[in-house]
């Protein structure tokens, strides 16, 4: 019947759904290795109002009288920009510099990625320690196996390279790499990744298989950087501003809804 | 039966459009690279009305309404002048309503968002991308947009949201090595390791009433448009990577035009009701004795 209480209706739609984005980015401001998102939006198509139109001189006008039909969602795009570098105390918190992400299995087997290094030892079978995420999701090394050091290794004294690898103290306590190095991987469209919460990532179609960055050439290896965890990379100003905007053009379109509601009432009141 | 009940309906009408319009903008606040649209309204073509078999007036003429102006006497001596009735028209006839008049696009800019990724472009000053869109039934048209939130999938193909493909300036679609680091200078070179891979097309139009809109923010177009190339366009139009351009609507003007044309959607359903008031009247009062 009448089509801007329908485009109204649809602007309310996508403000939800852009205001919806926001505040999940903003519930994880704090989250490790959180990526923002962002809604984007597109115009509906388009109808003719009227076939013949003409200009204020009344000459003709090439082209129709249109109206849009509203707006829609048209993607809720995911901003991988670096967060920032938290000094973490735990000597198994590692950040990613640069465009890698660290691979865990799952308990069914499934691979996910995630940027969130917060890892801790954990003793597994024949009390060897094998490098977890905090769910207990073993991370995966640049073999795509879990990482279990060797038997009587201790905690404290594994550290940790820039390129991932594992190092234990010699006896002259010198460090020396124990030959299992921490993955890191890369993905052609990152943007394709699907999210499955708890900041885990899972390789889709769009997203292109994960290229292993220790055996794909031309790829820009990551750095891993001990005792420091990636923040979330959500920027509070700019979300703040967004949601100005959204909760702005919310009201606009429920405006535009009411006016219609109230220009109906107008009509029904001409009969009497 | 009554004119002026039509002419105000077709007023009530015009303001309902106008609302469709309206309300188009207010739902595309967000949308990137969206053009305000607007509405004028045109009276009906007018209708000259004639008073028939009045003999007072020299010549036995019919003489139109609305005018008491007395007819020139050269018209009396020619009417058959083809230019007669067209003229009298135009200088007294009656006009019986309002319609939509033209449908305009505000093509002025946007403004500018920031929003880091490096595949969100912006065109300062005038310019559209040029975008490959192929319909379901496998049609290929060049749509144009100035929306430039692109993405690059895992061929390395640059595309807009929905997977149509950006185009360069050869009009061919854009191709990168998805590993590494993309980034884009002014004038729309996306440079990868150091050497340029592939440039931006950004073109332009003579007349932007040959544009129509297609919806998905591009616009199409039509018979007649004329094509400027980059290297033709006399602006200065830059692309910058990291930015959006945000849709040009103003709130502010929005809100005053939707209070006006809610109220003149008032005044003209007064006017019928005021109508039907001066019919009731004709109809049951006048008749009515004592």
């Amino acid at each position: 019947m009448v089509r801007s209480l329908w485009s109204g209706a649809t602007g309310m739609n996508a403000q939800q759904t852009n205001v919806d984005t926001i505040a999940n980015n903003l519930a994880n401001v704090n989250s490790v290795g959180y990526k923002a998102q962002v809604a984007q939006f597109k115009s509906l198509l388009y109808q003719n109002l009227q076939s013949v139109t003409t200009t204020a001189n009344g000459d003709p006008k090439p082209t129709t009288s249109q109206v849009g039909l509203g707006v829609r969602t048209a993607s809720i795009n995911q901003i991988f920009r670096q967060g920032s570098l938290l000094d973490a105390d735990s000597d198994t918190a590692f950040a990613i510099e640069g465009e890698g992400f660290f691979a865990l299995r799952g308990e069914d087997g499934d691979i996910f990625y995630t940027r969130n290094g917060d890892f801790t030892w954990a003793l597994g079978v024949n009390n060897r320690l094998t490098l977890t995420n905090s769910d207990g999701l073993p991370v995966l090394d640049t073999n795509g196996r879990a990482i279990v050091v060797g038997a009587g290794m201790m905690a404290s004294n594994l550290s940790i390279t820039e390129d991932g690898q594992i190092c234990y103290p010699d006896e002259l306590n010198n460090p020396q790499p124990i030959g299992i190095q921490i993955g890191t991987f890369q993905f052609n469209n990152p943007s394709g990744l699907r999210r499955v919460g708890d900041t885990l990532f899972v390789v889709t179609d769009a997203s292109g298989r994960a290229l292993n960055e220790t055996t794909t050439p031309d790829v820009d290896r990551s750095r891993i950087i001990q005792g420091y965890l990636e923040g979330s990379n959500v920027q509070v100003a700019n979300e703040m501003v967004n949601l100005i905007v959204a909760q702005r053009a919310y009201e606009m379109n429920s405006k535009s809804i009411t006016t219609s509601d109230s220009m109906l009432e107008v009509a029904n009141n001409l009969k009497r | 039966m009554l004119k002026g009940l039509y002419t105000a309906y077709t007023g009530m009408l015009n303001e309902q459009h106008r609302m469709d319009v309206l309300t188009n903008n207010l739902a595309n606040a967000t949308t990137n690279g969206f053009k305000k649209e607007g509405t004028t309204s045109q009276a009906f073509d007018t209708v000259l009305a004639y008073k028939i078999k009045d003999l007072s007036e020299p010549g036995n003429l019919p003489r139109p309404l609305a005018t008491n102006r007395a007819i020139d006497q050269d018209e009396v001596n020619n009417p058959l002048n083809e230019d007669y009735l067209e003229r009298r028209v135009r200088k007294t006839g009656l006009n019986l309503g309002v319609k939509i008049g033209e449908n305009y696009v505000d093509y002025s800019e946007g403004p500018i968002k920031e929003t880091g990724n490096e595949l969100d472009l912006a065109l300062t000053d005038k310019g559209f991308f040029a975008i490959e869109y192929t319909n379901k039934r496998d049609e290929t048209t060049t749509m144009y947009t100035r929306d430039g939130n692109f993405s690059m999938d895992r061929q390395g193909f640059l595309k807009t949201q929905d997977g149509d493909y950006v185009l360069d300036d050869a009009n061919r679609r854009i191709r990168l090595d998805p590993a590494l680091p993309v980034s884009i200078n002014r004038n729309g070179e996306i440079v990868q390791d150091g050497t340029v891979a592939a440039t931006i097309n950004v073109v332009d139009f003579e007349d932007y009433n040959y544009l129509e809109r297609f919806g998905e923010n591009y616009f199409t177009a039509i018979e007649g448009a004329t094509r400027i190339e980059k290297d033709d366009m006399e602006t200065d139009t830059q692309i910058h990577a990291g930015y959006l351009e945000m849709a040009n609507i103003s709130v502010v003007t929005e809100m005053v035009n939707m209070i006006a044309l809610q109220r003149q959607y008032e005044s003209n359903q007064k006017v019928i009701t005021t109508y039907d008031d001066t019919l009731e009247q004709a109809v049951n009062q006048n008749g009515k004795l004592g």
